[in-house]
């Protein structure tokens, strides 16, 4: 089922290939983001419909500039929609105050940047932690140690990121957006800054992510090859979806 | 963790973090320094006019408390009637002068019986007491201060005195001279400025005060034991602003290094205040870890200043032993308090300003 048809009916079930049919986790309704250039508006969403179930991975691909950036960081609360609505687990975040994205962030949204984006003072473990400290459950050994495990990243922990190769870097990142156990885990090209070896490794480790997990997940990319780790690819255009089909 | 966040933080840049502690450091440091100066030369005054042992002390009508502002215009003949009282037990009369040669000093022009009768004496260290017209004594600070040993032969009031003692400090001023030679020296024969009494118990200090005011109405008489609480700041005129002028200039100094420390701090940290609000840090964290951050760097300034405190008092003693330099436990937490307040105002604007900063934007920023 294409995604532009699912969308047409948000209030029944989406089919995920080879999952159940399931409400959406994430659903945007005629999402549009103006940026203010000078004295022009710039749309850089035009109207966005699109629908992300519990458990699925999606791959958004487009030209730069096309919105996808914009996308992310509508859906992940970090920018406010100037118009229609954002449902994030039944949430809808354009009827949120700053605060309450904040909040919900917090507890339901996982970020993954190109650029890793990790605090240059602290060490990997100190990267990881803060994310449990700002979520306010505190230190989790056992859940800090399963995730570190599964990423690879246990003889690692005690160096800065400037010690650590791009590839350990956003691994660690990913540790920090999923020690939390969000609902949704948002990644903006986590392999453009990283040689092919490395991301295969991080994208292997994002299906693993995935299909072990269950995590939800939903990647911005500009590499086709990295489609191929996903259950579907979405394609933008100037501001819109252009379709949404599943990944061979 | 926030500690962890906040440590990492100040160590990653230390020449910025050390410049915020040495501006707060020497906040702090001149807060309790000024203060410490003024009370304690204060106080040292005080308690050296308290260390001549007298009950009582006579001055002119609306003379200072400031014993060495006082000029010479009672008659020493009242030193007669004064004797006369019920219940006085000695009466030494005393010329005060200013001299600033070598230093500013306040000579004592005394009578060395009489002062002796009120004071049980000096304590010599060295030499013995005012014999000649031209004897000096020196207390033991003042000699090692100005290098002056008996024998030698110091010029002080535009006149060759001869130092005829070391004396151990503490009995009222630092040098000693003779009464009369010191009338004729300031052209005042006759007169003195003070008038110490000695009383038979110090119980009958009040009866004594009385019978004083009865006999010289309008004169200022004073108990010795009030002196220390009336030598402060705030009986001279202009000192108390100039200490406060002093405390907001430091203050100043040091709010203004923080808020630059910090705003340069943020401008640096844009980005990871942009990944912070992306892992969901609201507004109140991020204001919380900077102010932290801030008072972090503050109290390692204060260690700091009350160290370098220390360090400029034992300085200036060495180098200058008839001050004194008071610094009390008090005044520390004061200046502490202050350079604390100052540093989470100097950091509340740049930390309000990250808390405000748009995240995406925050994300983007090189």
């Amino acid at each position: 089922m294409g995604i532009a048809a699912t969308i047409q009916q948000p209030a029944e079930g989406l089919m995920v290939p080879g999952k159940k049919s399931l409400e959406p986790i994430l659903k945007t309704e005629n999402l549009w983001k103006l940026y203010r250039a000078g004295k022009v508006d710039v749309p850089a969403l035009r109207g966005v419909n699109f629908a992300v179930a519990p458990g699925e991975s999606v791959a958004v691909m487009g030209p730069s500039g096309c919105g996808k950036s914009s996308l992310l960081y509508v859906i992940g609360g970090l920018a406010q929609a100037s118009k229609g609505r954002v449902l994030v687990d039944g949430n809808d975040l354009t009827a949120m105050s700053d605060a309450e994205r904040t909040k919900l962030r917090r507890s339901k949204i996982g970020f993954v940047f190109q650029r890793f984006n990790l605090l240059p003072t602290l060490t990997a473990k100190g990267n990881i932690a803060i994310a449990q400290f700002i979520h306010g459950d505190g230190f989790d050994p056992h859940r800090f140690d399963v995730v570190t495990g599964l990423l690879g990243l246990a003889g690692r922990l005690q160096h800065k990121p400037s010690e650590l190769s791009g590839g350990e870097q956003q691994r660690v990142a990913i540790a920090r957006a999923i020690i939390n156990e969000p609902k949704i885990l948002l990644a903006d090209e986590p392999t453009g800054n990283l040689d092919s070896k490395n991301s295969e490794v991080v994208l292997e480790m994002l299906r693993q992510l995935n299909k072990d997990l269950g995590q939800t997940i939903v990647m911005i990319t500009h590499n086709p090859e990295a489609t191929t780790y996903f259950d579907r690819v979405v394609h933008m255009r100037d501001g819109v979806i252009v379709d949404g089909v599943p990944a061979d | 963790m926030m500690g962890e966040l906040i440590v990492r933080n100040l160590l990653h840049r230390p020449l910025r973090t050390l410049i915020g502690v040495l501006a707060v450091a020497v906040e702090v440091a001149l807060v309790v320094l000024i203060v410490g100066l003024t009370s304690g030369l204060l106080t040292e005054t005080a308690k050296r006019i308290e260390g001549i042992g007298a009950d009582v002390m006579l001055q002119p009508p609306a003379a200072s408390v400031f014993i060495g502002m006082t000029g010479a215009p009672m008659p020493i003949k009242i030193g007669d009637k004064l004797a006369e009282l019920k219940y006085v037990q000695s009466v030494a009369p005393a010329l005060l002068q200013f001299s600033s040669s070598g230093g500013v000093d306040v000579v004592y022009g005394i009578d060395s019986d009489s002062f002796r009768a009120v004071s049980g004496g000096f304590v010599f260290l060295q030499g013995h007491d005012m014999e000649g017209p031209d004897d000096l004594l020196v207390d033991d600070l003042a000699a090692a201060a100005k290098h002056i040993q008996v024998g030698d032969t110091f010029k002080l009031l535009n006149h060759d005195w001869h130092v005829a003692a070391i004396i151990e400090h503490g009995k009222g001023a630092r040098l000693f001279v003779p009464l009369a030679t010191l009338q004729d020296l300031v052209g005042a024969p006759d007169k003195a400025s003070i008038f110490w009494l000695k009383c038979t118990r110090p119980e009958h200090t009040e009866d004594v005060m009385d019978e004083i005011r009865h006999l010289l109405p309008g004169y200022t008489v004073r108990p010795l034991s009030s002196l220390l609480s009336l030598m402060t700041s705030t009986n001279i005129p202009g000192l108390q602003t100039f200490i406060d002028a002093m405390i907001w200039l430091a203050v100043a100094i040091g709010l203004l290094v923080i808020f630059l420390t910090m705003y340069t701090t943020v401008i640096e940290r844009t980005r990871d205040i942009g990944v912070l609000k992306s892992l969901g840090a609201g507004r109140a964290f991020i204001v919380r870890a900077l102010l932290t951050e801030s008072a972090g760097l503050c109290v390692m300034g204060i260690v700091a200043g009350v160290g370098l405190s220390y360090v400029v008092r034992a300085a200036f003693l060495a180098g200058f032993p008839t001050l004194s330099i008071l610094i009390t436990w008090p005044w520390i937490l004061r200046a502490a308090g202050i350079a604390l307040a100052g540093a989470l105002l100097g950091a509340s604007y740049p930390a309000w300003m990250a808390s405000r900063k748009d995240a995406v934007e925050a994300l983007s920023y090189d």
